[in-house]
């Protein structure tokens, strides 16, 4: 559910966690980042950042400045503005990242975990059983059908969980148990209801079928795209997968390699809510 | 400029506040994780108190200064050496060019801070000269014949921590915590949060600048844990994935990991207890072994002893030789 009021809990003595509701839905996410757009907009004086998640958001605050009565108000009240969030919008960028499905490097990565870990159904084959998908052609199909919400970064710098905007889109799949202890960098898995694009070589537990030479990471920030960060993503932007072929991978790799790659983004549009509902609205009629 | 001769055990620069304002994007906020020792190893070398300094984990660094200047050791105790004679740690330190300050092992506690006039002058990432060395943002712990840059130094009047106004770390190795309830309590019945602060919990081995973890007695989950919607997920302690404070007490499964530093941003499990900023010093020196008893206190308590120890690390606290 979505809570009428936002219910505020104090994380010791600089951190509030602001929960908006409890379940994991578009409408519950776009109004957590609604409502970390008001409260960096109202420059709160002691209030020093947030982290924007599914449900709720966390607050750090400066005590000396602001305390943890007063920074719940602002935030109690922010939230009342909120309405439905019918005529709300937000900046949204739209990266558009290249991805070549059934890659032989995720490939490797699962069968190294079934050999030395346990053995499992292969990863594509699973999300293929549970999701009632007849092939690879067709997973690949859904998956790079629909724009991706990212609905928030975070456990690791640059990582993102994605939420598919197309309801048709939608796949399910349980997490790895116990966790890979490694996972190839620009490896896209999924868990859960959500997808993500792994920034390094981490460990990880989603399902995994698919590799992007694309960096949403940069050390270094070499690459234009990361100027202003190591982490090429921030909340509320949205991503859409374009299926490649090897040598288009291979092509990309090198101009990442040279320094040249420019990232494809559209970064002129502005995410509407009401423009989105009516076209789930068109989508549920047909 | 200083040259690593022996790098230690994953030393690294540290900057304070640390890296703030990219946390919404996964990047902890890092620092020294016991800024009271950080901040009087600055002030003794008359640097701002939040300078970018050395912090060593359990087995300090040997460093070869090239110029004149002053140094400063805090924190735990290292045995710290110039040109293999022992000196004094806690006062201001003159150090001449091509002297070798070496660090051992910490005898007790776990992290030794080393400040140098000027301090670290390497360069900001993201803002911060604060080092997290797992994803490399900031650079890496040091590595042997590495060679750090000081910045310009300021006059340094020699003078030392007086006793009263180190951090003690006790003999017994078991340390009082001060923790706040929450944000996520309501998950634990009442019984386990009785039991959380009445117990014993010792520090496990597996312990970092991201987590310390602890074995204790069990928990138990109030109804909520057990009827929630799926997408929180199939453990008690699973909840919809929210953002972890730095302190929170992290449970994941029965095993609970106090978040520090380096600790990751967001994560899916529930965090029923927050330790005080102003105790995160004894979490610097609590080493494998070491017994934990949480004390409970309240939002208001924690803010108090926050500004208490802000005021304790201030240039009035330091005495003249």
């Amino acid at each position: 559910m979505i809570y009428d009021t936002p219910q505020c809990y104090p994380g010791g003595d600089r951190y509030i966690e602001v929960e908006l509701g409890d379940e994991m839905s578009f409408d519950l996410n776009f109004r957590v980042h609604s409502l970390a757009a008001r409260i960096e907009a109202a420059r709160i004086a002691g209030v020093i950042e947030l982290i924007p998640e599914m449900a709720s958001l966390q607050i750090s605050y400066d005590p000396d400045l602001i305390s943890y009565e007063d920074t719940v108000a602002e935030a109690v009240s922010l939230a009342a503005t909120l309405g439905n969030g019918g005529d709300a919008e937000l900046d949204s960028r739209l990266f558009y990242v290249p991805v070549l499905y059934f890659d032989p490097w995720t490939r490797e990565c699962v069968d190294d975990y079934r050999a030395h870990v346990t053995d499992k159904v292969a990863d594509p084959d699973l999300l293929c059983q549970l999701n009632g998908l007849p092939g690879r052609a067709e997973l690949r199909r859904r998956h790079s059908s629909s724009e991706y919400w990212v609905a928030a970064l975070g456990f690791w710098p640059g990582l993102c969980s994605l939420m598919p905007l197309d309801p048709r889109a939608r796949l399910n799949a349980p997490k790895y148990n116990p966790p890979r202890t490694w996972t190839p960098k620009g490896t896209i898995g999924h868990g859960g209801a959500i997808s993500c694009i792994y920034p390094d070589r981490t460990p990880g537990g989603y399902q995994i079928f698919a590799r992007t030479p694309m960096p949403i990471w940069d050390r270094e920030q070499r690459l234009p795209a990361f100027r202003d960060s190591l982490a090429l993503f921030r909340a509320g932007d949205r991503v859409k997968f374009v299926p490649i072929e090897r040598d288009e991978y291979d092509f990309i790799a090198a101009e990442v390699e040279a320094g040249t790659y420019q990232h494809a983004c559209v970064d002129y549009q502005r995410f509407s809510l009401a423009g989105y509902r009516a076209w789930l609205g068109r989508i549920e009629a047909e | 400029m200083i040259e690593v001769i022996k790098p230690g055990l994953e030393t690294s620069v540290q900057e304070l506040p640390g890296r703030l304002g990219y946390w919404a994007q996964g990047f902890p906020p890092s620092g020294p994780m016991d800024a009271w020792s950080f901040r009087m190893a600055n002030l003794l070398v008359g640097n701002k108190r939040d300078t970018a300094a050395l912090e060593c984990q359990f087995i300090g660094p040997s460093l070869r200064v090239s110029q004149d200047g002053w140094a400063a050791v805090t924190g735990a105790d290292m045995g710290a050496t110039l040109d293999g004679v022992p000196v004094e740690a806690w006062v201001s330190l003159p150090v001449r060019a091509g002297q070798t300050l070496a660090l051992g092992g910490a005898k007790a506690g776990a992290r030794g801070y080393v400040a140098f006039a000027g301090g670290i002058d390497v360069p900001q990432v993201l803002g911060s000269r604060a080092t997290f060395h797992m994803a490399g943002v900031g650079g890496y712990a040091l590595r042997a014949g590495q060679r750090l840059a000081l910045g310009p130094a300021g006059p340094v009047r020699a003078r030392r921590v007086p006793e009263a106004a180190r951090p003690a770390i006790p003999r017994t190795r078991t340390w009082t915590v001060e923790a706040v309830r929450g944000p996520n309590d309501s998950w634990l019945t009442g019984e386990a949060i009785a039991r959380f602060y009445g117990s014993d919990w010792t520090v496990q081995a597996k312990s970092s600048r991201t987590g310390i973890r602890l074995t204790g007695p069990a928990f138990t989950f109030a109804e909520r844990a057990f009827h929630k919607r799926p997408e929180h997920g199939q453990d008690p302690s699973n909840i919809l994935d929210h953002g972890y404070p730095l302190g929170a007490v992290n449970l994941a499964g029965q095993t609970p990991i106090i978040l520090v530093n380096d600790a990751p941003s967001t994560g899916g499990f529930v965090n029923p207890f927050t330790v005080a900023s102003a105790a995160f010093w004894k979490l610097a020196h609590a080493r494998p072994g070491d017994v934990l008893r949480f004390r409970e206190v309240t939002v208001r308590e924690a803010q108090d002893l926050r500004r208490a120890m802000d005021a304790l690390c201030h240039e009035d606290s330091l005495a003249e030789v």
